[in-house]
């Protein structure tokens, strides 16, 4: 009895720890519910008055109630996301770009453009591209100030101004716009700093112009917020007592990577496989690079991409690493990664102490956020730069040690997005033709990556970007992969001369009637009479197409219409592929193809006549060329005119021909001067040759003889493979550039301490020809090779051991180690040294001028090789009597009568 | 000149020692992974034909049996202390009870089929022994009663029925002539189909695993492995323990990673730093059941019905079922032990969820790893008035796939468990959990940093223990 109650107690004991451990796991299979900002604290929404909304019922003002606590005109004064350019606005005659930024440069990609105020003809007035443009608006700068600074709330409406009216479809005309009626759209903090931003809302209300909206329609959805069919209603549930927000209502949050998104391009965090739009302007982004940022694995993405099962990465590895947008742009005073910013610090300092606190930090947030320098946004010029790179994070040195020989000097030249984002696997821009339009008013254009529209069902196949070297803001250079996006359109003169663009509202006119293509413009264009003009038949690749636009044009009071073509390189940072999935093949770019030139198709039907010029405001080279191949525009880069020389791609035709004429000629030379001395011994049947054994060469000599010759001969053939990798690809490239090295050295040693001995020994005597009749000694062995050889005549000069050379040999070897050996080694050791001294790049012509040298230096030696070797064979009674005393340090020589009596005498 | 000879032999040898030497110093070093996995693999030798050696007529199992013992004289006596044969564990003394406990199929419930007390007509189909009719009653020591075939046999040769025995029709001397080493489809035929199916009981262990794909299973797929690859088998006893019909497992008895592969093999140190906290298994296995679905959730309350059968959904004799494709493990520390075993008698709170077992380990266990885990959720049927859970008789005879009557079903199987029924009944809530350690994807297909460490990651950092993620607030 007792033992059961223990029992049971027990039991029960062990039962209540059980169920007590189950609930604490089983709470994890519920889903938690949505979390409130832990940190951010409550507060009011006010309107622009100061008043709470809940009373006047107006739009929120983020001013007003972000700016209760943070320093709200801070924030909108730096913060480049505000201004768009606004600061840098310049009213001008000769160009129809006014200023670095959205507001203001001409985006050829939609084809719109800011009216300045003398512009005869309007396009977008203020109003007009907030409409058109808003949805990449963030708020404040040119949706709160006018173009002078003063409140766009303070103009008054006028159908004059294009900052205070705006296009009306209904009458076709600019009609006075009241700012105050619409008002206007704050920098919009809810877009960026909460979870769940209803930016679809967003957009159509701007795009209706409902400015003052914008804002608060960022948070339908948010509960805090309603709308009826006709107003906005606050929700009073959502409030306390005292008017302020809820703590479940304050979604407040640093920004995520989908607040970015809302703008930027496509950006997929979820498990749903991705799919996207291919050219899609609103991921413009996405849309002009091809960058995706997921974590997601390509071959587990929904689009149809070609050899996707072999791609188990994702498509951007930081995100994979769990990295968000802000890591890397985060904002310039954010204490949290200012703080190991050495650079920042006066030069005796290593660290800084004096840094914001965090409080204060939250006060006024610096929301210029560190960026790029990216070939495509030009705002903010100052800013450029500022973002950590690559290098601020990774050690190149260790991560690529082991493998990459001359790793700095890969670093000095490419940026290491050039190997890390090695392909791009969404479809982006490739060109958009203004000159003609699809029967929507759309722009042809075609897309690079794909062959048709849609991912998910026409082959995707990416594409690889171009690399062009991009001048850094510290002066280097690097080889960095962009996008070419070549734009097309038509230009005219106003009024007053200047040149503009040409409105989509007149290409309208001119192409279409009545919703269908005018019947002049029909009859030119298709070609094939279906009635329908399609993308191909879409172009004005002949003279009489463009005579007909052109005319049309000018027929609506335009003048001077011409065609414009420009190329935009876009930048490519994002997409960096996992470490293994990096190029990493040395005959990537060391061979004949080279990935550093390969060429990128820029449209497959220009304009006829028409050749696009490189925008001028980027910071990258375009030294190539655009080739026209039957109206299909190609972009041929020309790497060496960037001052780089790529072994194993590079090299200059001349001295390769020279070259290898010198040693195929000395073949020649050497070949027929022995076939002659072979007929000529056959023909003078010789007798017996008194000969006797002298010790020619100590084991040094011949020790370091051979171990030049071992090391020389393989220089010359790994300096051949690292020349002509395309010839002898069997070699690994890597390996040969080593052994080359390693071997280099060894010579170098070698050719120190030979040198160090012929000193000491006194050896070096024999090098140096006597000025005193050395001509005549030099004429006599000349004559002796060119007639007595064949004759059999005895050598003019006898070879001893302390006198082994002929005067012609003197010469020869006079030349090689005071001339051609030096060069050599200089050329290659200066070579070597350009990655540990960036500076002979830049002064000593680099290796664009050493490598070539080198190049034509080893042609010389490898002649001189064959030549030294023939020559050998005349040495002695035998042709193998020199090699043999090389070898064995004793030679058979000819008993003379004028015999050097010093010769040791052989036993034998 | 014998002695200029060897000099300049000596010179070419000095010469070549210059070259070679500074080359093999500065020739780049590939960073080769120090340890092979494959020298830990088991060469296989090839098995003597054992066509042309077995002779004779054999009526029954136990006829075949001897026949093996004749040459095999000890495989007998191996094979009965083993699990395979017993059904039951080893005895523990586990802290809820005075006496020592066995756990086993043998003895225990589980909350697939429940229990085979009393249904031995169809569990012992995959017994490896003849005629386990009542384990109180059989002969466990008699070393005939030991199935050789099951193991042994080519599979389209041989097949078990009722009881354990051979089947109808079956050639027993075809059978016993196409023995050989255990192959996948040997531990397949039970271990892939437990629980009354395919996929039913292990998401990880399937009938895919047959003819796998290379993704689907590295080692079964793309590098051909056998299961006796690594449930490496010595004196029959197969290495490997299921810690669903175990209280703890001694390591030495258990299959690990490290067998074969470094305790930290990984080229990127953040991730070995993973390995002090992390299974292999947890990033290695992102998902299983990835062709065939697995049983997530068994309710046996439904069982009985005649809204017709549909075998992922409901049958008449079982119940309703809800499969899973692609299933991604549920996250639990675990020291490789159970924290707590329902054995038959244990009390139940029938308002919530009742452990079949429990893994064990906690953030604090410096020998608990973070682990993945297939959780089968069931209801099944309890005694109300004592509320403890019943063994239904079922496949036995006029067990509840006969009457499909709850009431004598369990009766019958009270009597069969000895275990005492009030008539009154129930069904609870009853959660088990199975290890997933199969299905290891290439490694190009493990987790990723994001999987874990992101604001949508599959860790739920605080149930864990962790004040938050670990790569912001440090690990253990």
């Amino acid at each position: 009895m007792k033992t059961s109650i223990k029992l049971f107690l027990l039991g029960a004991l062990v039962l209540a720890l059980a169920v007590g451990i189950g609930t604490a796991i089983a709470k994890e299979n519920s889903a938690p519910a949505e979390a409130a900002s832990p940190i951010h604290p409550t507060f009011a929404l006010l309107d622009a008055d100061g008043k709470h909304v809940l009373e006047s019922g107006q739009p929120i003002s983020t001013m007003q109630t972000c700016g209760q606590c943070h320093d709200a005109d801070y924030i909108v004064s730096h913060s480049y996301h505000a201004d768009l350019g606004l600061s840098d606005y310049k009213e001008t005659d000769d160009s129809w770009n006014t200023s670095n930024g959205l507001f203001g440069k001409f985006d050829p990609i939609a084809n719109r453009y800011l009216s300045q105020k003398n512009d005869s003809l309007l396009d977008l007035t203020t109003p007009d591209w907030l409409m058109t443009f808003g949805w990449r608006v963030p708020g404040g700068g040119p949706a709160v100030n006018s173009r002078s600074g003063q409140p766009l709330v303070s103009l008054k409406p006028s159908a004059e101004n294009p900052e205070a009216s705006a296009y009306d479809a209904a009458s076709d005309s600019y009609q006075a716009w009241d700012w105050k009626k619409s008002g206007v759209i704050e920098m919009n903090c809810f877009l960026c700093h909460t979870a769940n931003p209803n930016n679809d809302v967003r957009v159509e209300v701007i795009a209706k112009g409902e400015f003052g909206w914008a804002n608060t329609a960022t948070l339908l959805g948010s509960g805090i917020v309603l709308r009826t069919t006709t107003e906005w209603v606050y929700n009073e549930k959502a409030f306390d007592a005292d008017g302020e927000l809820l703590a479940d209502y304050v979604q407040l949050q640093e920004p995520t990577n989908g607040n970015c998104a809302s703008c930027h391009g496509e950006i997929h965090e979820e498990t749903t496989p991705l799919t996207l739009d291919a050219c899609d302007a609103t991921q413009t982004q996405t849309a002009t690079t091809g960058q995706v940022v997921s974590s997601q694995k390509i071959s587990e993405s929904g689009i149809n991409l070609a050899d996707k099962a072999n791609k188990p990465y994702a498509w951007d590895v930081h995100a994979e690493r769990a990295l968000k947008c802000t890591d890397c742009h985060y904002s310039l005073n954010n204490p949290s990664h200012a703080l190991d910013e050495k650079a920042a610090n006066p030069d005796h300092l290593t660290y800084d102490p004096r840094k914001l606190e965090i409080g204060e930090y939250l006060e006024k947030p610096n929301h210029n956020f560190t960026r790029g320098a990216s070939a495509q946004f030009t705002v903010a010029p100052e800013l450029k730069a500022t973002m950590r790179r690559c290098e601020s994070c990774h050690d190149t040195q260790a991560a690529h040690a082991g493998w990459l020989p001359y790793n700095e000097r890969h670093m000095q030249v490419v940026a290491c997005e050039s190997c890390h984002i090695p392909q791009m696997y969404a479809p982006a821009y490739a060109s958009v033709d203004w000159t003609a339009i699809r029967l929507d008013g759309s722009a042809k254009t075609e897309c690079r990556g794909i062959t048709g529209t849609n991912t998910i069902t026409d082959l995707v196949s990416g594409y690889q970007p171009v690399l062009m070297q991009r001048d850094n803001l510290d002066g280097t250079t690097s080889l960095a992969p962009y996008n070419l996006v070549t734009t097309f359109f038509w230009t005219y003169d106003d009024a007053d001369g200047n040149a503009r663009p040409v409105r989509r509202a007149d290409l309208e006119a001119a192409y279409l009637a009545s919703g269908a293509y005018a019947a002049d413009v029909l009859s030119a264009f298709d070609a094939d009479a279906d009635g329908q003009l399609s993308d191909a038949e879409l172009a004005l690749d002949t003279d009489a197409k463009q005579a007909l636009i052109a005319g049309k044009l000018e027929a609506l009071g335009l003048k001077n219409v011409k065609i414009y073509g420009q190329v935009q390189p876009y930048s490519i940072n994002h997409n960096v592929a996992e470490g293994s999935y990096a190029t990493n093949e040395c005959a990537t770019c060391h061979d004949e193809n080279s990935r550093v030139t390969e060429p990128l198709p820029l449209t497959d039907n220009a304009p006829l006549g028409v050749t696009p010029e490189f925008v001028s405001d980027t910071n990258v080279s375009f030294t190539g060329s655009i080739e026209n191949r039957d109206g299909a525009l190609v972009y041929l880069p020309a790497n060496e005119k960037d001052n780089i020389y790529i072994f194993g791609h590079n090299r200059i035709t001349w001295i390769d021909w020279f070259g290898a004429l010198a040693f195929v000629g000395t073949i020649f030379g050497v070949g027929g001067h022995g076939t002659m001395r072979y007929l000529a011994a056959r023909k003078h049947k010789k007798g017996h040759t008194e000969t006797r054994r002298v010790y020619m060469y100590e084991s040094y000599e011949r020790f370091w003889h051979w171990l030049q010759v071992v090391a020389i001969v393989m220089l010359l053939l790994t300096g051949l493979v690292i020349h002509r990798p395309d010839m002898f690809g069997a070699f690994s490239f890597r390996n040969v550039v080593i052994v080359h090295n390693v071997l280099a050295a060894l010579l170098a040693i070698n050719a120190a301490l030979s040198l160090f001995w012929h000193l000491v020994s006194g050896e070096i005597r024999q090098y140096i020809p006597h000025p005193r009749g050395f001509i005549e000694d030099a004429i006599t062995q000349g004559l002796f090779y060119i007639k007595g050889i064949f004759k059999h005549e005895k050598h003019p000069f006898d070879k001893t051991k302390d006198g082994k050379l002929n005067p012609l040999q003197k010469v020869t070897y006079f030349g090689l180690l005071n001339v051609l050996l030096p060069l050599q080694g200089l050329t290659g050791i200066l070579m070597w040294l350009v990655q540990k001294v960036p500076a002979i790049q830049t002064t000593l012509g680099g290796l664009p001028f050493l490598a070539p040298f080198h190049t034509l230096t080893a042609w010389l030696f490898a002649a001189f090789i064959v030549g030294h070797v023939y020559l050998t064979t005349t040495a002695g009674p035998k042709p193998l009597d020199g090699i043999q005393a090389m070898v064995t340090g004793w030679e058979d020589m000819e008993v003379h009568e004028y015999s050097d009596q010093r010769t040791v005498i052989s036993d034998q | 000149m014998k002695k200029t000879r060897s000099l300049w032999t000596l010179g070419l040898a000095a010469i070549l020692l210059v070259i070679i030497l500074p080359l093999a110093i500065f020739w780049p070093k590939n960073a080769e992974a120090a340890d092979n996995p494959w020298d830990n693999v088991p060469r296989h030798p090839t098995h003597v034909s054992h066509a042309d050696i077995i002779e004779g007529e054999f009526a029954t199992g136990q006829d075949v049996t001897r026949a093996c013992l004749e040459c095999h004289p000890d495989a007998g006596s191996e094979m009965m202390v083993t699990t395979h044969f017993t059904w039951e564990s080893k005895e523990f003394d586990v802290p809820w009870r005075d006496e020592p406990v066995t756990i086993g199929k043998a003895n225990q419930i589980n909350n697939f089929c429940i229990g085979t007390q009393g249904n031995e007509r169809t569990c012992m189909t995959c017994h490896v022994g003849y005629g386990l009719d009542d384990k109180d009653t059989y002969e466990f020591n008699n070393p005939e009663n030991v199935d050789c075939l099951a193991c042994h046999a080519d599979t389209s040769t041989y097949a078990k029925s009722n009881f354990g025995n051979p089947a109808k029709g079956i050639d027993l001397l075809a059978a016993a002539r196409s023995v050989r080493a255990p192959t996948r489809d040997n531990c397949g035929k039970c271990h892939f189909d437990g629980g009354g199916g395919n996929g039913v009981k292990h998401g990880d262990l399937d009938e895919s695993l047959y003819f796998p794909a290379d993704n689907l299973d590295v080692h079964m797929g793309k590098l051909d492995f056998l299961c006796t690859d690594c449930h490496r088998t010595e004196e029959h006893v197969v290495k490997g323990r299921m810690i669903a019909d175990n209280y703890t497992i001694d390591p030495a008895e258990q299959v690990a990673c490290t067998d074969c592969h470094a305790q930290k093999p990984h080229e990127d140190e953040r991730v070995n730093l993973h390995t002090d906290a992390v299974a292999c298994q947890t990033c290695h296995i992102p998902e299983i059941a990835t062709k065939d679905p697995t049983k997530v959730s068994w309710d046996w309350s439904t069982a009985g019905d005649d809204r017709g059968d549909d075998h992922f959904t409901y049958l008449k004799i079982k119940g309703s079922f809800v499969y899973e494709r692609n299933y991604r493990p549920e996250y639990l520390w675990f020291n490789g032990n159970n924290s707590y075993r329902y054995l038959l008698g244990d009390k139940i709170d029938p308002l919530k969820p009742t452990y079949i077992n429990l893994p064990a380990g906690s953030i604090n266990d410096p020998n608990a790893k973070i682990f993945p885990f297939k959780l089968h959720v069931a209801k099944q049927p309890y005694d109300t008035a004592n509320n403890y859970l019943l063994q239904p008789r079922t496949s036995g005879e006029n067990g509840f796939w006969t009457t499909f009557d709850w009431l004598s079903a369990l009766t019958l199987g009270s009597q069969d468990t000895g275990l005492e029924f009030s008539g009154q009944y129930g069904f609870a809530e009853t959660w088990m959990y199975w290890p997933t350690t199969h299905m290891v994807q290439p490694a190009e297909y493990a987790l990723q940093c994001d999987a874990c460490h992101s604001d949508n990651g599959r860790l739920d950092w605080e149930a864990l223990g962790y004040p938050g993620d670990p790569i912001e607030w440090g690990g253990r």
